[in-house]
């Protein structure tokens, strides 16, 4: 394994063979985790009608996956405590590099690339301390660990990057949990989430947190738009029927801005914001608990709809709206308002339905 | 390398031979037999309204019993008509965890608000100030259960908005949505049967989940710190009341849905029993008793007993239909 990965390294960074593109596996519009009906799990590459294209073989289930911006690689994370993600060639369905955490960390699922593709950066658990760290690999040799830093805060969970520029954004749920106790969750009276703008060498540039009355909202998934605002998913740790709002939208330099559907259709949440998508003037919320898509449009945070969808999580914009993916095996567009089934799987998609659109 | 995912994936299941006959069950001896009795039931209770509006009045307070019971007895339907323009939450908004119904009832009380003379009007009031729950404060809450004319146009107003839904839900059942119900098709609501059947049997697993959660695990709180006062609808003394109801009706229901095979549906049914015994062992209508320990127990005995039955049929039946359930739901993350 070694071996092979010192050579695919050296080939990828010699510039000795010409470099694979996306192009070379598809062209897929996005990646998904999904679990086939026989049990074994699997990454998909689906096109930008959400059609499949290619699968390839996971040992274990996934979360989420970050997608090289130029090569046709995909880092596939295994769920959280997991402690390897996989390097995927997305064209030829080999395995290129393995990423173990190192002793004393598991990854949280999510990681994102810096903008030229040579840095991969990871949410981890430095579950010792406890506190949340984001773990930096090269890329461009095999993969290699290269160094890590602090989350700026407990419990890092998805991690982006802004566009067109390398400042990354994490999502610092504020849960602790260990290895040894699963994903029991350790510290919900004292949880103190927050949002984390970290410069490429971990300089903390920014921070926002909710209001100290809020501090059980587990910040924990996140999207961007081209201008750089930020949409934040929340997770509810409090009374599940007194949820506070699951959506925010931040802006560098600005406060968090919150937006909820009115009651009773707030309930239909369940306290639980599952992924989280921005196109156009939209974003797009998804509850698998509630079974329910909701959509607010970003000018004045106007509830814009919902739609109910069994187990319904993955979601990710497509041109004019959004394409969704549920737990039944369900591919649907999502535009004008009006949800369109795009095929239905024999699988079950998992949480994340993750762009390759370039930011 | 690259495959094309059809050919290289399994279904989750085949589709059981009992399907239609499951979904002909459902509909015809579950459903639609609930919802006209809850029908009925509601226009007795806003009839009888127009008699007598005297909170205290024992016909007035039987009526609204027989109907709250028959909406229970179906409450754990939460897909398609009930979900039509917020009617689950206009019939039933517990919990509420703010206080906001005795707040809605006492402002429209306060203002002496002319909404309640038209029930058109009233389809727009807060579904806090709708519904049992409202009308359960209006008859027993020392403080709006006081009579007044105002006072008797509201409760008019709420049981008749009672009656107005609950009719709205069981036409939808009887007509368009039941037809399709049975015939799933690629602009139906439901697609296959076993998309339809998946609706029916995740009703009743949220259902009981719900008993489990809500109705039992927010007036039991914590060991260190018991909440009785959470209890559903303590103040008509029927907390313990719609366990039971619960029990009973998801009982049927996972009988239907356990048709063809008699050894799992005994199991289910012997689950089921249980439960029932636990509830009526619980000697508390309305849970006060759950920070004694003696008490507390049976509550808790309860609880697990219900668990038990929700699990004992989800592990049954839930195969049996090829519904992989709560992928992303059960995750959690």
């Amino acid at each position: 394994m070694t071996t092979r990965r010192r050579v695919l390294a050296g080939l990828l960074a010699s510039g000795l063979v010409p470099a694979a593109s996306w192009a070379d596996a598809g062209s897929p519009a996005y990646l998904a985790a999904a679990r086939r009906g026989d049990g074994r799990y699997i990454l998909v590459g689906l096109t930008a009608d959400g059609l499949p294209l290619f699968d390839l073989p996971l040992p274990a289930r996934g979360h989420a996956a970050a997608a090289h911006p130029k090569r046709p690689e995909a880092v596939a994370f295994a769920r959280r405590p997991g402690r390897f993600a996989l390097v995927l060639d997305c064209s030829t369905g080999d395995l290129l590099a393995r990423l173990d955490a190192p002793t004393g960390r598991h990854f949280y699922g999510h990681g994102a690339f810096s903008a030229d593709g040579t840095r991969l950066f990871t949410t981890e658990n430095d579950y010792g301390a406890p506190r949340g760290m984001v773990g930096v690999w090269d890329a461009a040799r095999g993969y290699a660990r290269v160094g890590e830093f602090s989350s700026g805060g407990t419990g890092p969970h998805d991690i982006l990057r802004l566009p067109g520029e390398e400042t990354l954004v994490v999502a610092n749920g504020g849960i602790e949990t260990h290895p040894d106790s699963g994903r029991a969750k350790l510290n919900l009276p004292a949880m103190r989430p927050n949002l984390s703008y970290l410069d490429p060498n971990g300089a903390l540039v920014e921070q926002v947190a909710p209001d100290p009355a809020l501090h059980m909202n587990s910040i924990r998934h996140l999207a961007v738009a081209p201008d750089g605002t930020v949409a934040i998913a929340f997770q509810w740790q409090g009374d599940p029927y007194d949820a506070p709002p699951l959506v925010a939208l931040h802006r560098r330099g600005g406060e968090l801005r919150y937006l909820q559907a009115p009651e009773p259709l707030h309930r239909q949440m369940q306290g639980y914001g599952g992924s989280i998508a921005l196109s156009g003037s939209q974003v797009a919320v998804t509850s698998p608990r509630g079974g329910i898509l909701q959509l607010f449009e970003l000018g004045q945070g106007a509830f814009a709809g919902d739609h109910s969808l069994t187990d319904v999580c993955g979601v990710s914009p497509r041109a004019g709206g959004f394409l969704v993916t549920t737990g039944t095996g369900a591919v649907h567009g999502l535009s004008g308002g009006v949800l369109d089934p795009a095929g239905t799987h024999p699988l079950q998609w998992d949480n994340h339905l993750v762009g390759l659109v370039p930011a | 390398m690259r495959m094309v995912l059809a050919s290289a994936l399994f279904a989750l299941s085949a589709l059981p031979a009992q399907a239609s006959a499951m979904l002909d069950a459902a509909l015809n001896e579950h459903i639609l037999p609930g919802f006209a009795e809850l029908e009925a039931n509601a226009a007795r209770l806003s009839e009888v309204a127009t008699e007598t509006c005297d909170p205290q009045s024992p016909d007035l307070r039987a009526a609204f019993n027989e109907a709250w019971d028959s909406w229970i007895a179906v409450s754990h339907l939460r897909f398609g008509p009930t979900e039509a323009g917020n009617r689950a939450f206009a019939l039933g908004f517990w919990p509420d965890t703010r206080g906001v119904v005795p707040k809605s009832l006492a402002k429209l009380i306060a203002d002496e608000d002319p909404i309640v003379e038209d029930p058109v009007a009233f389809l727009d009031v807060s579904v806090a100030a709708r519904g049992f729950t409202a009308l359960e404060f209006l008859l027993y809450d020392p403080a709006l259960a006081v009579a007044s004319d105002y006072h008797c146009a509201l409760i008019r107003a709420v049981t008749e908005d009672i009656a107005i839904t609950t009719a709205a839900i069981a036409e939808d059942w009887q007509g368009d949505y039941g037809a399709a119900f049975l015939a799933p098709g690629p602009d139906a609501p439901f697609r296959t049967e076993t998309e339809a059947l998946a609706a029916v049997y995740s009703g009743m697993t949220t259902g009981l989940e719900f008993t489990v959660e809500a109705r039992l695990g927010r007036p039991l709180g914590t060991f260190e710190r018991p909440r009785p006062k959470r209890a559903e609808a303590r103040r008509a003394g029927r907390s313990l009341h719609h366990v039971l109801i619960s029990i009973r009706s998801n009982a049927e229901l996972a009988q239907i849905l356990s048709t063809g095979h008699p050894e799992q549906a005994a199991d289910i049914a012997a689950a089921f029993e249980r439960a029932e015994e636990a509830a009526q062992r619980v000697d508390d209508p309305t849970f006060e008793g759950v920070a004694d320990p003696s008490g507390r127990l049976r509550v808790e005995t309860l609880q697990q007993r219900v668990t038990n039955a929700r699990d004992t049929a989800r592990l049954a039946i839930g195969p049996q239909l090829g519904i992989a359930e709560g992928f992303n739901a059960l995750d959690g993350d």
